[in-house]
């Protein structure tokens, strides 16, 4: 899109006469730097949410080689202790997630153990609203927890937008919000607009015949307007100098967590990331039948994608001020069906990804033979890492958000 | 436009016809005042025909069009009993908007639509979501105490707020809260005992495979105690009881004047009052509408450009003064993404607009659909051809062409700095008229000031 809307402007003005777009920039630029738009706080965190759609099975992510349970339970879907990479004399990651195990020993990724809530449902639909509103009482919530938590920090006279979704799909329930409109887009460049030199001005006859110079409405407009244009600078100019396309591996995830990066650097205000592995709906994780293949290839891509975030972050010194954290509506049973595939579940693990990472491993792994209808119960309850990650990380009153004060995890060197 | 504080305070002139005079003159910035507000901006034709009509015979129109409306809403009509999908349903809308007579009508459709906010991908049901609509259009400017009877027996409302299910021994509230809170008293004029005595008045409707149903056994017969009223209460009632609170007329006058005249202030309790009295006696949407519209208040700078066009404005705008049609099937969806997402409203709070339609992703977003719409071959096409209707209207320049379009989408009312920041027509190698006016059109409408209905 942005390829064609350049190629309109550069030949509709010519190079000669290419004038800027976004009205009267430069009297704007300079007042939007009066206003304080270049000195963003740069300590400002920044959350990145990556929803695994379709129930993950954690049995097979984080793996209990070791436990007799585990092996007995899952006779064509176990993974070997010789092939998976071990965390400790019990656990390991799938073989397929080298770079988890890297980021894990490089201290940049926890695993937080059984994840739920009480009462949990079985069915995608439900319990991914459930996810995404951090309401399960409540069946008629109508806003995500990230719409919220955008709202919390929203007002009428803001003018960068806090929250962002970033992938192909339609954007999640979590998102919806009462106030603040959070885009939705593919990659940088939807959030750009054309930026050209604006040439010396050229006086025309003609007063305008009201001067209205304090109409909040329109203050408003060119402020964010200002804003626009500084931004749209920054994000060009962040997309321009990193051309190195090798850093991030061929996966959709890894080219949306490129994109996050890319405007992470180019520090425009956003502070919560929302994205997506599986398609949105029913598949990716959900795998009822023939589980092996497809979950190897689905955690290949997340660890892949994900490590060269990590890694991408690092390189410019960014990695302390993100915290990545994934989700998914339920873990999956503990007996594998007749079909090499597994159904739907309660607990399974969330991992966090970033630089200020307490401990690798939080809680104990739950019970293999403990069971609720036959999938491992939770202890942690999964409003709590919300409640962490809003509070503790974000710097967002997690009480106003999530309607209640869930005890936040001590998971974090913040 | 002279801003006349101490009259504006005074109810009786705010509210009193405007009358063209020296100070304050029909002029077009004035008929493009009037037609962003009653309707979804105008055409070059429609504008000239306002400054030769006046405001009063030009807003006659405008409420009464002497086109065969009720043909060509038949005909619309009839079209959309036929579409299965909810995407056909807001393209199909988005047509009527820009193809009706009766601009006004869309217009107060969508204050309702927002008003009485529903989310099509909660209600699941299109059929349904297309009967809400045609609810709302019935009554747009017709009889608010039907619109809410309407409202209250509507499938995809109960449905969406989780009122399905009415029963005796568990009274839903989450209708009476809804219609106390959003669509009536406003909050603080009830208490949630209030909203549970009512929701007993509504036990026995059900929605039973998307049919509103009532079921006698399980409907409450005790008595009911609701603001201050005691008796053996039925949901007509309870509709009755509200509707006769000031609070409720008050409330409502205060949403159409944040969407008729200003949101940029709160006007004063006496501002409101004459209005709310009037209003609570019938309930006439049109009376009311009709008011604000002819008032001193509405022509003055108080109202002038003190409103944020939604993303539909902003849009449909732009193609009518083009006088053009696009697919609105892409629109549909450009529309969603800047947060107006039709039959799809975010929140029982409908879409809460004005300031909160902009910000600096917002904007970046505007403009790239009025890049689209204008570039001549993005996903619209070459369906708007600026320079082909400034010919059409008599210019042959470059230069009058720029003039043309300041006076269509602007009326030409800028400040100099900001005309001076706009593309220049005396240079350049480019000499194809068609595409120069194209990029003068697209920066004309990312003008700040565009955004301002």
């Amino acid at each position: 899109m942005s390829y064609t809307r350049r190629d309109f402007l550069k030949a509709t003005m010519g190079a000669a006469t290419m004038l800027s777009f976004a009205s009267p920039a430069p009297n704007l630029l300079v007042r939007a730097a009066g206003t304080g738009i270049a000195r963003r706080d740069d300590s400002d965190t920044v959350l990145v949410v990556v929803q695994l759609s379709g129930g993950n099975d954690g049995l097979n992510t984080v793996v209990p080689y070791a436990d007799d349970e585990y092996a007995r339970n899952r006779p064509t879907l176990r993974l070997q202790p010789n092939d998976v990479h071990k965390i400790d004399s019990y656990l390991g990651f799938h073989p397929r997630m080298e770079a988890f195990s890297r980021l894990y020993k490089e201290g940049h990724l926890s695993i937080i153990h059984g994840v739920g809530y009480p009462n949990s449902d079985r069915s995608h639909d439900v319990a991914m609203r459930h996810w995404h509103t951090a309401e399960p009482d409540n069946p008629n919530c109508q806003t995500g927890w990230l719409g919220r938590a955008a709202d919390s920090v929203w007002h009428t006279n803001q003018k960068d937008m806090p929250a962002v979704f970033v992938g192909p799909i339609v954007q999640p329930f979590g998102m919806r919000a009462e106030h603040v409109i959070i885009p939705s887009i593919q990659s940088p460049d939807d959030l750009t607009i054309n930026l050209a030199p604006v040439e010396s001005q050229q006086k025309l006859a003609g007063e305008s015949f009201r001067a209205d110079k304090d109409n909040p409405l329109l203050n408003h407009l060119r402020d964010c307007t200002a804003n626009a244009t500084v931004n749209s600078r920054r994000i060009d100019a962040v997309t321009r100098t990193s051309s190195n396309k090798t850093d991030y591996p061929a996966f959709q995830l890894a080219e949306t967590l490129r994109t996050v990066a890319q405007l992470i650097r180019a520090d425009v205000g956003i502070r919560i990331f929302f994205t997506e592995l599986g398609g949105g709906g029913i598949g990716g994780f959900d795998n009822h039948a023939n589980q092996l293949g497809n979950h190897c290839a689905l955690l290949h891509q997340l660890s892949e994608s994900l490590a060269a975030f990590i890694h991408d972050l690092k390189k410019y010194k960014l990695l302390d001020r993100v915290l990545l954290m994934t989700i998914s509506e339920f873990g999956r049973t503990v007996k594998e069906n007749g079909r090499r595939g597994t159904g739907h579940g309660v607990a399974a693990p969330i991992f966090l990804a970033g630089g200020k990472l307490k401990s690798g491993l939080v809680g104990s792994h739950p019970s293999l033979s403990d069971l609720d209808n036959g999938a491992m119960k939770f202890h942690t309850d999964f409003r709590r890492v919300y409640a962490t990650v809003l509070d503790k990380w974000l710097g967002f009153e997690s009480r106003r958000i999530l309607d209640k004060q869930y005890e936040p995890l001590d998971i974090l060197n913040v | 436009m002279a801003m006349q504080i101490e009259k504006l305070s005074d109810p009786s002139w705010a509210w009193a016809a405007y009358e063209p005079d020296a100070e304050r003159p029909w002029n077009l910035a004035q008929a493009g005042h009037l037609y962003r507000r009653a309707a979804f901006g105008a055409g070059w034709d429609q504008l000239q025909q306002a400054l030769s009509d006046g405001p009063q015979r030009s807003i006659d129109k405008l409420l009464r069009p002497q086109a065969d409306t009720v043909a060509f809403n038949r005909t619309f009509d009839e079209y959309e009993t036929s579409v299965n999908s909810v995407d056909a349903l807001r393209a199909w809308w988005l047509r009527w908007m820009i193809q009706t007579p009766h601009p006004l009508l869309e217009k107060m459709t969508l204050f309702w639509h927002s008003h009485f906010a529903t989310n099509a991908a909660e209600v699941k049901n299109a059929r349904l979501m297309q009967q809400h609509v045609r609810l709302l259009r019935s009554q747009a400017l017709g009889s608010f105490r039907t619109l809410l009877d309407g409202i209250s027996q509507d499938p995809a409302m109960l449905l969406w707020l989780g009122a399905e299910a009415n029963r005796k021994a568990r009274p839903n509230e989450n209708f009476t809260r809804a219609l106390m809170e959003n669509f009536t008293l406003g909050p603080g004029h009830y208490t949630a005992k209030d909203s549970q005595e009512a929701s007993r008045a509504f036990t026995g409707w059900f929605v039973l495979r998307s049919k509103l149903r009532y079921i006698s056994r399980e409907h409450d017969t005790n008595e009911k105690l609701i603001l201050g009223r005691k008796g053996n209460f039925a949901c007509d009632d309870v509709l009755r009881i509200i509707l006769e609170q000031p609070a409720t007329s008050r409330h409502l006058v205060r949403k159409l004047y944040r969407w008729l005249i200003s949101e940029t202030e709160q006007p004063d309790e006496a501002l409101i009052a004459p209005l709310a009295e009037s209003f609570a006696k019938d309930y006439d949407v049109l009376k009311l509408v009709e008011t604000m519209l002819r008032s001193n208040l509405f022509f003055s700078a108080a109202a002038y450009r003190r409103r944020i066009k939604s993303p539909v404005e902003f849009a449909i705008g732009i193609v009518k003064a083009l006088e053009g049609s696009v697919s609105t099937t892409q629109l549909a969806n450009d529309l969603a993404d800047l947060g107006q997402n039709l039959y799809n409203l975010p929140t029982i709070r409908g879409w809460v607009g004005g300031k909160h339609w902009i910000n600096s992703t917002a904007i970046v977003a505007r403009n790239n659909l009025a890049s689209a719409l204008l570039q001549g071959s993005d996903r619209y096409g070459k369906k708007l051809n600026p320079w082909a209707v400034a010919q059409n209207h008599g210019c042959a320049t470059l230069e009058s062409a720029r003039q043309f379009l300041l006076d269509l989408f602007l009326q030409s009312d800028l400040d100099s700095d900001v005309y001076d920041s706009l593309p220049k027509t005396n240079r350049g190698q480019d000499d194809d008229l068609g595409r120069r006016t194209r990029s003068l059109a697209y920066a004309i409408v990312t003008l700040p000031e565009f955004h301002l209905a």
